[in-house]
């Protein structure tokens, strides 16, 4: 500004005022920890399906739920048709060993959206945001993991769910039924727990989205194709036990196992564990993956700034 | 000698149009790019270092086209706006890169001579990421400037600067400017254009308002009156005076003493404007125009 | 003067690799693979059919392709996402040197990333016919720089090259590549299984392909891929934040 300046009268004061626009500051009840937690938890889980994103990101989480159940469909639908052609007793697949067969769907969803809800924080710095809200560093930690966990859960037993009620459709026994149905759901929560926890921790390790996606595809799968091409070369060599050490380096062989030794679900694995020492060995690595990834998410995000 | 020169460009992608028929030289000194946010500034900078095709249009350098054409980077220097940088590098490993990739002889005491130019000398050492956005733009600058180019490129540099750091910048872009080189600079910020570029050239919306210098900018605007501020020995009856002049709008005494003057007409106002002050007998102690400012010459094209 | 200048884009490449984390994963896949043929070694003994299934499966059909992926996007893809790119594109250096540059960066981690491993894994699989090995980690090469090559002209024609590089991996070659027979014709790993039958008799993966085509195909996907990367950084949109 090159006009000049204005001489004041000899007698004002500079002073200032501060005019009432109409803003008022907040001084009403104010929800606690927990309903700030819970906002985040299901803002993360809606997010996972697209709800509250993108019309683009909803696409393939929608396709993936879709591709998974189609098949459970498929299942009940001849199981219900031809269970008296067929002389079926029981379901085809077992629920216990359908996650296994649909894999390479769930990993996907899991490498979709870890990224999403744990990168993009991180490579756009809203993380500061999160972090200068009531909640803690550990509840968002936390919170994003239970969103993930949840949702991938979903996933996995949206399909179980179908085979459950078109099982009691087909007049298989409600009660044997609803045992199997429910440990498969335990099996499923596991899962779900381990491989969010795998994902994310991937996630957390680098700011770029396309990067995460694909280190998470390489860590579920290169894993399941290792230990099955071991299981494999066990079971021929007869050194199951090497077979069974071998199944606890991937999530999915891992909660099959638990599986079979709790609940004595049926066997998909060339070399399923057995015994008293695989049970403690089995459930002490789930606990190791979970608790795990848990505790070494919440030090990598000690160091975010 | 070097000159870019766009004739008629124009640059739309979809059915959005950045740069709307623009023609323009700029030569050797100092030229501010000067436009508001969106009008684009970086578009045009992109253009003119061989990074954008023109949809229409030819961008040339002394005639010859800059897209697709890598010798042309000899006699380029381009500071870019975006902050990335290769993070993991310090700051004379770095220089010396781009020294080395100019295929400079003497690389390393280009590099030395560049860092110290933009006075980084002390913190070479230290890796990139360390540094704070004003060292990141000096480095920059050391960057574009290690193999003497005869054009300088520069846009938005006065971004995150502090004002030690803009003043030196300043200091540094007159001087390149001085030595004949074609420094083009590009900014939002009217203070910064001012204090070193007296060429400008607006762009809003994506066409070329105007060019030159904004005090003959100014006087070209006819259709809006200049104004004074006059100080003088007797301001009534100079104002009353003025006022009969077919060329005065308007004449404002003010408080404080002073006449506020508005002409129609700045030729004729120039030599009536003595004449009565000899004819009434009045002093004249001080004539200032006060929007001949870029800020003003801004808001009047800004706002058509 | 301009093998200095290829050397500078090299020595920023590697460091732009390893410099990033996306570099440990270069380490870890590798150790993967030998720390299983050790397992089978110890497991078994010395069996050829079961070697080349594992030398085939996990590694050229996985380790490969990805340490090409990772090589490859490391040394284009960050640079060319946050812009820095600008810096050597600004400069009086022919873009198809660039590109050499970065892809020779890129063809050494799989060298030593995935070629040798191979040969590791292959003599610890079967000392007594080290041919094996040996085929295995030429062949490993020549299709590690095809795919470096292709997933460089990825990385310069969209931002999503990683993504689309793992789906073109696990849908053409994974999955289709196992049901369909007429994948072979556009497939790397194919061409390379072909290629490492030729170079050691002994194995046998049934790739039904004129070694001819084979070794055209992939040198034709290592010329055409590295010109195209260069012909489209000639061309290379740079604009400002806005």
């Amino acid at each position: 500004m090159s006009s000049p300046s204005d001489a004041l009268p000899p007698h004002a004061q500079p002073s200032g005022v501060i005019h009432d626009i109409g803003y008022r500051p907040y001084s009403g009840p104010r929800l606690g920890d927990g309903a700030v937690a819970w906002s985040l938890f299901v803002t993360g889980l809606r997010n996972c399906y697209g709800l509250g994103r993108s019309g683009r990101s909803k696409i393939l989480p929608m396709i993936l739920i879709g591709l998974m159940i189609l098949p459970a469909l498929i299942l009940v639908g001849v199981l219900v048709q031809a269970r008296q052609v067929l002389g079926l007793d029981s379901h085809i697949v077992a629920y216990s060993v359908y996650p296994l067969t649909t894999q390479l769907l769930i990993s996907v969803f899991v490498a979709a959206q870890a990224p999403a809800l744990i990168s993009r924080d991180l490579r756009f710095g809203t993380i500061t945001l999160y972090l200068a809200r009531p909640a803690s560093r550990t509840t968002y930690v936390l919170v994003r993991m239970a969103s993930l966990t949840v949702a991938t859960f979903l996933l996995i037993a949206a399909p179980l769910l179908v085979m459950y009620v078109g099982g009691l459709l087909a007049d298989l026994p409600p009660g044997r039924e609803t045992e199997r149905f429910l440990q498969a759901l335990v099996g499923a929560l596991l899962l779900a727990a381990c491989l969010a926890g795998l994902a994310a921790l991937v996630s957390a390790m680098t700011t770029r989205r396309g990067l995460a996606v694909a280190a998470v595809i390489v860590v579920l799968l290169v894993s399941f194709t290792v230990v099955s091409s071991i299981q494999g070369v066990s079971l021929e060599t007869g050194n199951d036990t090497t077979g069974e050490v071998a199944g606890l380096f991937s999530p999915y062989t891992l909660t099959q196992g638990v599986q079979v030794l709790l609940f004595d679900s049926p066997r998909a694995t060339p070399t399923p564990p057995e015994g008293g020492t695989m049970t403690l060995i089995y459930l002490a690595a789930t606990a190791l993956t979970i608790l795990g990834s848990l505790g070494a998410m919440l030090r990598r995000y000690r160091q975010v700034a | 000698m070097a000159t870019i020169q766009l004739d008629h460009v124009s640059r739309w992608y979809k059915n959005v149009v950045a740069v709307n028929d623009v023609t323009m030289t700029i030569g050797p000194g100092v030229t501010g790019l000067l436009g508001p946010n969106g009008a684009g500034k970086s578009t045009l900078i992109s253009l003119m270092s061989g990074f954008l095709a023109p949809s229409t249009g030819s961008v040339t350098l002394d005639g010859e086209p800059l897209w697709r054409n890598e010798e042309v980077y000899r006699r380029i220097g381009l500071v870019p706006e975006r902050e990335a940088l290769f993070e993991y590098l310090t700051g004379r490993q770095f220089v010396l890169a781009n020294a080395e990739l100019h295929g400079l002889p003497d690389a390393g005491a280009a590099a030395q001579t560049a860092i110290a130019l933009i006075e980084m000398t002390d913190a070479q050492d230290r890796t990139i990421s360390t540094y704070s956005k004003g060292m990141r733009q000096r480095i920059k600058m050391a960057s574009s400037l290690v193999h003497d180019p005869s054009v300088l490129l520069l846009d938005e540099p006065f971004n995150g600067m502090d004002p030690r750091q803009r003043i030196h910048l300043m200091e540094l872009l007159r001087r390149m400017g001085g030595e004949g080189r074609t420094v083009l600079f590009s900014s939002h910020i009217l203070e910064e254009v001012e204090q070193v570029a007296r060429q400008i050239e607006v762009v809003v919306a994506g066409r070329h308002a105007a060019s030159g210098d904004f005090g003959a900018i100014r006087r070209l605007m006819t259709d809006r009156p200049n104004r004074f501020v006059l100080r003088t020995g007797d301001d009534r009856v100079l104002a009353a005076a003025l006022l009969g002049d077919p060329s005065v709008r308007g004449a404002r005494l003010r408080a404080e003493g002073g006449i506020e003057v508005e002409a129609t007409d700045f030729g004729r106002f120039s030599e009536v404007l003595p004449r009565l002050a000899r004819d009434h007998q009045v002093r004249l102690f001080e004539v200032t125009p006060t929007d001949e400012s870029l800020e003003s010459v801004f808001s009047y094209l800004v706002s058509t | 003067m301009s093998t200095a200048v290829m050397g500078t884009v090299a020595r920023l490449g590697v460091r732009s690799v390893f410099g990033r984390r996306r570099g440990v994963l270069l380490f870890v896949l590798p150790l993967v693979l030998v720390g299983l043929a050790i397992l089978v070694r110890a497991m078994v003994g010395q069996d050829v059919d079961l070697a080349s299934g594992t030398l085939y499966g996990l590694g050229l059909a996985v380790l490969v392709p990805l340490v090409a992926l990772i090589a490859t996007t490391g040394v284009l893809a960050p640079e060319i996402d946050d812009g820095s790119i600008a810096y050597l594109l600004a400069k009086p250096v022919s873009r198809h040197a660039i590109v050499v540059a970065k892809l020779l960066v890129a063809v050494g981690c799989v060298l030593a990333f995935a070629a040798v491993p191979m040969l590791v894994a292959g003599l610890v699989l079967v000392t007594d016919e080290p041919g094996v090995g040996v085929a295995y980690a030429v062949g490993s090469l020549a299709g590690g720089a095809a795919y470096c090559a292709l997933f460089a002209l990825l990385s310069v024609m969209t931002r999503h090259a990683v993504v689309i590089g793992l789906i073109y991996l696990l849908v053409w070659e994974g999955l289709l590549g196992g049901l369909l027979d007429g994948v072979r014709w556009l497939s790397v790993t194919r061409w390379s299984a072909v290629i490492i039958e030729q170079v050691n008799d002994t194995i046998e993966i049934s790739a039904d392909l004129s070694p001819a085509y084979a070794v055209v195909a992939t040198a034709l996907a290592v010329v055409l891929g590295t010109w195209f990367t260069g012909w489209r950084l000639r061309g290379f949109n740079l604009t400002g934040d806005e």
